[in-house]
């Protein structure tokens, strides 16, 4: 492997490792209205890229995002596989066809309990010691 | 209500022209919420000779702007409208008419299943229905081989009915399918009719059919890593004021042509690891079809590829490379030669983004080949080159985008 091949893949490796959390710090929390109480990582990676509008028992729902933040990036490399600015050209190259909307993207764990508790469908995520009154928490299979 | 709606999109409209960040485009109507997006671009383009797709490039050209806005709601879980007005002007095309870009309404069925009536953007390969959205892109200017900024009305949208969806494929990745039929009508304001214009004297005042296909994307067990095949047929007719005979410029009349064959085959690969993506494409377009009122026939048979390298540096910057080549192979025509029209152009490009709703991209061009004198748009008008056409064009193009 020449020198320029070492170069790219080290920037890559460390680009995609820098600035996350590992995945137990990030907690999957669900409005009550969801029956299910586990989904796994297929069916959640089709809910935030908007594949999959329901899960297998038949919920609708809806994700929903933080801005930004170590949870985010957590959130993103573990179960979405794109980083941040890929995923908001994704959700961008949706809206700007019609073939899907803007998540809502919410600032901070308080924000997101408090939207996912009242919003019926929605599904967002936490970090994992975020106490989270009023929603449930999804088992990630 | 419908006030408070006003206002908010009246609102939307300033961010995008002001670039600010924290642009609120949600509203609530009809206990609905509906979402109002925009975005806007403007470019210019400097080419060392020859004019570029219309503009005129060799003296500098600010001839390059576009912009849309979009409102969309979710009506129930599995029901959604929306509609976009879209309008550019590109050197000589475009002319700022504003085009119903898409309106339709989404029903999912479920996972499997979904269908789009209405105007629909057609689903062709990786970047067909979001190539005017530069801010989802690296490159200021798409591959042109597959994605030429003149030919957009080709492929861009059909009114009609698509049936769409996901289905996994149990451990072997899962397979996106969009089949579609509908009629196509391309706007008069568009290369092709100005290439007509310009060669053969020939002014269409519309052009269109109908059009069907398929699009199929598959994202393989390999994480990041897709690959595509989409075909299109269409069957299109031209109607304007043309010359009544081949190579008569004195006598005009009514003017009619009419395909026989219209096929579009596009293959597709991808591979997005991390921070670097890899793109391949190759389509081929084949058209054979009677002109001059039938008294003539012609065959386009287009061919164009690209490989593109993009890497995200940082938050800010995205550096990227293509390069695309593009051969017209023609069999000649009343106004042209027989022969292959290769354009070979490699293309470097520096992306910032300013904002995360506001971004700079600085590209260079090095084009080899020109088309001159082709009987299909390949980007080199002869009637912007009055003196003739330069084998070489350098060029370098600075965009900017922004949208909400």
């Amino acid at each position: 492997m020449n020198r320029i091949q070492s170069l790219v893949l080290s920037l890559v490796s460390a680009s995609w490792l820098a600035g996350a959390l590992p995945a137990a710090e990030v907690k999957v929390i669900a409005n009550n209205s969801v029956g299910a109480t586990a989904v796994s990582r297929e069916e959640l990676k089709g809910v935030f890229l908007e594949t999959k509008n329901s899960l297998s028992d038949g919920s609708a729902v809806e994700p929903v995002l933080l801005k930004s933040g170590a949870t985010h990036e957590a959130f993103l490399k573990e179960y979405v596989g794109r980083m941040d600015a890929a995923l908001q050209n994704y959700y961008r190259s949706l809206v700007f066809t019609g073939k899907g909307s803007m998540p809502k993207a919410l600032a901070g764990d308080a924000e997101m309990v408090a939207y996912v508790a009242k919003t019926k469908g929605a599904i967002g995520y936490v970090s994992a010691g975020t106490a989270a009154p009023g929603v449930k928490t999804l088992e990630v299979r | 209500m419908r006030t408070v709606g006003i206002i908010k999109a009246t609102c939307a409209c300033l961010c995008l022209l002001t670039g600010r960040a924290s642009c609120q485009t949600d509203f609530e109507m009809g206990g609905k919420q509906f979402q109002v997006h925009g975005f806007a671009s403007q470019g210019f383009a400097y080419s060392n000779q020859n004019n570029f797709l219309s503009m005129k490039t060799s003296d500098g050209s600010f001839a390059l702007t576009d912009g849309g806005v979009n409102i969309s709601s979710r009506l129930t879980p599995r029901f959604r409208v929306g509609a976009q007005v879209y309008m550019r002007n590109v050197g000589n095309i475009g002319n700022w008419r504003p085009t119903l870009d898409w309106a339709y309404g989404d029903y999912r069925f479920n996972d499997w299943i979904g269908i789009r009536a209405g105007r629909v953007k057609t689903a062709m390969g990786l970047y067909n229905d979001t190539q005017d959205a530069e801010f989802v892109h690296t490159y200021a200017l798409l591959p042109q081989a597959v994605y030429s900024l003149d030919l957009r009305e080709a492929t861009i949208a059909h009114n009609g009915v698509d049936a769409y969806g996901s289905i996994p494929l149990r451990g072997a990745g899962t397979l996106a399918y969009t089949v579609y039929t509908g009629k196509r009508q391309d706007s008069i304001h568009g290369g092709y009719p100005y290439l007509l214009r310009g060669l053969a004297t020939i002014d269409l005042d519309s052009y269109g059919g109908v059009q069907w296909g398929g699009d199929l994307k598959w994202m393989t067990p390999l994480s990041g890593f897709l690959v595509g095949a989409s075909h299109m047929n269409a069957s299109t007719t031209g109607k304007g004021i043309g010359p009544t005979r081949p190579g008569n410029r004195t006598e005009y009349g009514p003017y009619k042509e009419t395909s026989n064959k219209d096929q579009t085959s596009q293959f597709s690969a991808q591979y997005t690891v991390g921070a670097l993506r890899i793109d391949a494409e190759y389509r081929r377009y084949w058209r054979d079809q009677d002109i001059y009122n039938g008294q003539a026939n012609s065959t386009t048979d287009a061919r164009g590829w690209y490989t593109a390298g993009a890497y995200r540096i940082s938050k800010r910057f995205e550096a990227g490379s293509y390069f695309s080549r593009f051969v017209l192979k023609s069999r000649g025509s009343p106004s042209t030669k027989p022969g292959d029209f290769p354009i070979n152009d490699k293309v470097i490009t520096l992306r910032t983004d300013v904002t995360k709703y506001w971004n700079v991209k600085v590209e260079g061009h090095f084009i080899r080949g020109n088309g001159g004198g082709s009987p299909y748009p390949t980007g080199f008008y002869r009637v912007d080159n009055p003196a003739g056409l330069f084998n070489d064009t350098n060029m370098l193009l600075i965009r900017t985008g922004w949208n909400f």
